[in-house]
C-alpha cells in the first residue's frame, strides 16, 4: 500500500515556545486516520503544516508523492478541506459556493455539489450565516467532496452537532473511503467517532507522536486494568504505561493485554477506550 | 482567480443596496447644492469603503486562511482584491459619470472635459489609496491598518497645517508647470499604474511569506 503522506524530520517552533517535532510518518492511502490530542498539542500545527499554512523550520512534506512547497497548486487540487471555523465569508450563499469553486478547482463537480446540497437540505439561496451550525458544516463537507479530492483533511468536522447529524456524516466519509485510493486524515475530540470509523490513530501530545498505530491494535493490546490503590505496588513498572488513582480504585494503562491477564489473575481488566488512552497518557502518572 | 474575484464582487453585491442609497442621498444633496464635484468622490470612496468590508469579511470567517488552502489560493488572494477592487471601482466611476453628464445636462454647470478631469481625479486618488493601505492590510490585517490609517491620516493633516503656519513654499520651475499641465494625464497614469504594480508586488511578498 502506497503511502499519501510521507513526513521527515519535520520541525515547527513558535515564539511560545511549542514546538512540532515529527521524526517520521508515513500516512497510508486508503484509511481513515484519526489524529487525537489535547488542546495545543500540535494537532492544527500539523494540519497547518501539511497545507503549507505555515513555514516550517525544519524537515519535508511529501503528499501523492510530491512535495508541498514546490508542487502546492497540484496537491491541493486533490485535497477536500474542512476546517474549524474557516470557510467562504457567511454572507455567501449555497449558489454562491458553487459559483466560486467552480473556477478555483479544475475538476469542480456542480452536479455532484447539487446532489449533496439536495441530500444536506441545504437551501442554495440562503446566506450561510442564517444557516444552523449542522448547516453550515453539512455545507462544507459538500463542497470538501464535490471536486474529487483523493484526501480529505477534517479538523473538528463534527464538532458541536448533534448526534443524527454527526451519524450522517461519518457515513458518508465512510463511503469517501471505499476504495484505496481515498484517504482522510481526521483531527477531533469525540473520541468515540474514531472507535467506530478509524483505521489507524496517530496520538500527538506535546508536539510529539507518542502513539502511532491501527486502531485495531490498540483496542486488542492496550486495556484499562482496574484494581485497589493498594494492589498497584503488586504490579512490576515494565507493565504500567501510566496510571491514576481514584477515591477507591486505581486505573492502570496496560499493554499487551493477554500477557497482564496471565500475570495478574485477580484483577479486572477492561477494554479501552480511546479517550481513556488519551486522558491516562496525557493527565497518568508514571511508575 | 477568478473564482476569488467572483467572490469579492459578490460580496461588494451584497452592500449594493447600502451603496445606492448613499448614492442617491449624495446625489440629491449635491443636484440640490450644485455641486457636483463633491458628489463625484464619495461613490469612488465608498467602493474602497465596500472592498474594505470585504477583507473584515474575510478575516471574521478565516476566509482568508481557508482560501489559502485551495489551489493557488494565498497567490490568488492578493491579485483577486486588487483586480476586483478596480472592478468594483470602475462600476461606481462608471455610474458616476453617468449621473454627472445627467446633472450637467440638466443644470448647465459643468463642461464634458470638466467631467474628464473630476472623474479622472477620482480613479487616481482613489487607487492612491489603495496603493498605499493594501499593503498594510495583507501585513497586520484590516482592524490594526483601519488604526494605522487613521493615525497616519491625523499625522498627514497636522503636519500639512504646520506647513501651512510656518509659510513654508517651493518654488517650482515655471517650465515644470507648463509641462505637468500639458501632460498631467499621462503623468498621473504612469505613476499610478506603477504604484500599483509596486503596490501589488509589496502585499504579495508580504502575504506568500505570512503564517496563517
Amino acid at each position: 500500500m502506497k503511502n499519501i503522506i510521507e513526513i521527515k524530520n519535520l520541525t515547527k517552533r513558535y515564539d511560545s515556545n511549542f514546538q512540532l517535532d515529527i521524526s517520521k510518518l508515513n500516512i497510508p492511502s486508503g484509511r481513515i486516520i484519526g489524529l487525537i490530542g489535547e488542546n495545543g498539542a500540535g494537532k492544527t500545527t500539523l494540519i497547518k503544516c501539511l497545507l503549507n499554512l505555515v513555514k516550517v523550520d525544519k524537515g519535508s512534506i511529501k503528499i501523492f508523492d510530491k512535495d508541498i512547497v514546490s508542487d502546492e497548486a497540484i496537491i491541493k487540487e486533490n485535497i477536500g478541506i474542512v476546517l474549524d471555523g474557516m470557510f467562504l465569508p457567511e454572507v455567501l450563499t449555497a449558489k454562491d459556493v458553487d459559483s466560486i469553486m467552480k473556477d478555483i478547482y479544475k475538476s469542480w463537480d456542480s452536479s455532484e455539489f447539487s446532489r449533496l446540497v439536495t441530500d444536506f437540505q441545504i437551501p442554495l439561496n440562503k446566506k450561510i450565516k442564517e444557516l444552523s451550525k449542522g448547516m453550515r458544516k453539512k455545507l462544507e463537507i459538500a463542497s470538501a467532496l464535490s471536486h474529487n479530492a483523493k484526501l480529505l483533511i477534517l479538523d473538528e468536522a463534527t464538532s458541536g452537532l448533534d448526534p443524527v447529524v454527526r451519524d450522517e456524516i461519518l457515513d458518508l466519509l465512510l463511503k469517501f473511503v471505499k476504495d484505496d485510493e481515498h484517504s482522510i486524515l481526521l483531527s477531533t475530540h469525540i473520541t468515540s467517532e474514531l472507535e467506530y470509523i478509524s483505521d489507524n490513530i496517530i496520538f500527538i501530545d506535546n508536539g510529539k507522536i507518542v502513539l502511532e498505530d491501527s486502531r485495531d491494535n490498540i483496542m486488542e493490546n492496550y486495556g484499562l486494568l482496574k484494581c485497589d490503590v493498594d494492589y498497584l505496588e503488586n504490579i512490576d513498572k515494565e507493565d504500567v504505561i501510566a496510571y491514576k488513582k481514584n477515591k477507591y480504585d486505581c486505573h492502570v494503562l496496560i499493554n499487551n493485554v493477554s500477557k497482564i491477564r496471565r500475570k495478574y489473575k485477580d484483577v479486572i481488566i477492561d477494554k479501552i477506550t480511546i479517550q481513556d488512552l488519551m486522558v491516562l497518557m496525557i493527565k497518568g502518572e508514571r511508575k | 482567480m477568478k473564482g476569488l474575484i467572483k467572490k469579492d464582487i459578490l460580496m461588494a453585491k451584497s452592500n449594493l443596496k447600502v451603496l445606492m442609497i448613499i448614492f442617491i442621498v449624495f446625489g440629491l444633496m449635491s443636484f440640490s447644492g450644485n455641486d457636483n464635484s463633491n458628489f463625484a468622490f464619495i461613490p469612488s470612496f465608498l467602493s474602497i469603503v465596500i472592498m474594505m468590508s470585504t477583507f473584515s469579511y474575510d478575516e471574521f470567517n478565516k476566509s482568508n486562511q481557508f482560501i489559502s488552502t485551495l489551489p493557488n489560493g494565498r497567490k490568488n488572494y492578493v491579485l483577486a482584491k486588487y483586480i476586483s477592487t478596480l472592478i468594483v471601482l470602475l462600476v461606481s466611476i462608471f455610474m458616476t459619470a453617468i449621473l454627472l453628464i445627467i446633472f450637467s445636462l440638466a443644470t448647465n454647470t459643468m463642461n464634458f472635459f470638466e467631467i474628464i478631469n473630476i472623474i479622472f481625479g477620482c480613479i487616481i486618488g482613489i487607487i492612491f489609496v489603495l496603493c498605499f493601505f493594501y499593503p498594510f492590510i495583507f501585513k497586520f490585517g484590516i482592524e490594526k491598518s483601519r488604526i494605522i490609517l487613521f493615525i497616519l491620516a491625523f499625522g498627514i493633516t497636522g503636519l500639512g497645517g504646520i506647513l501651512m503656519k510656518s509659510n513654508f513654499s517651493v518654488t517650482i520651475p515655471k517650465a515644470l508647470i507648463d509641462f505637468f499641465n500639458n501632460y498631467y494625464f499621462a503623468i498621473f497614469t504612469v505613476i499610478t499604474l506603477g504604484l500599483l504594480f509596486i503596490s501589488y508586488k509589496i502585499s504579495e511578498a508580504i502575504y506568500l511569506k505570512k503564517e496563517l
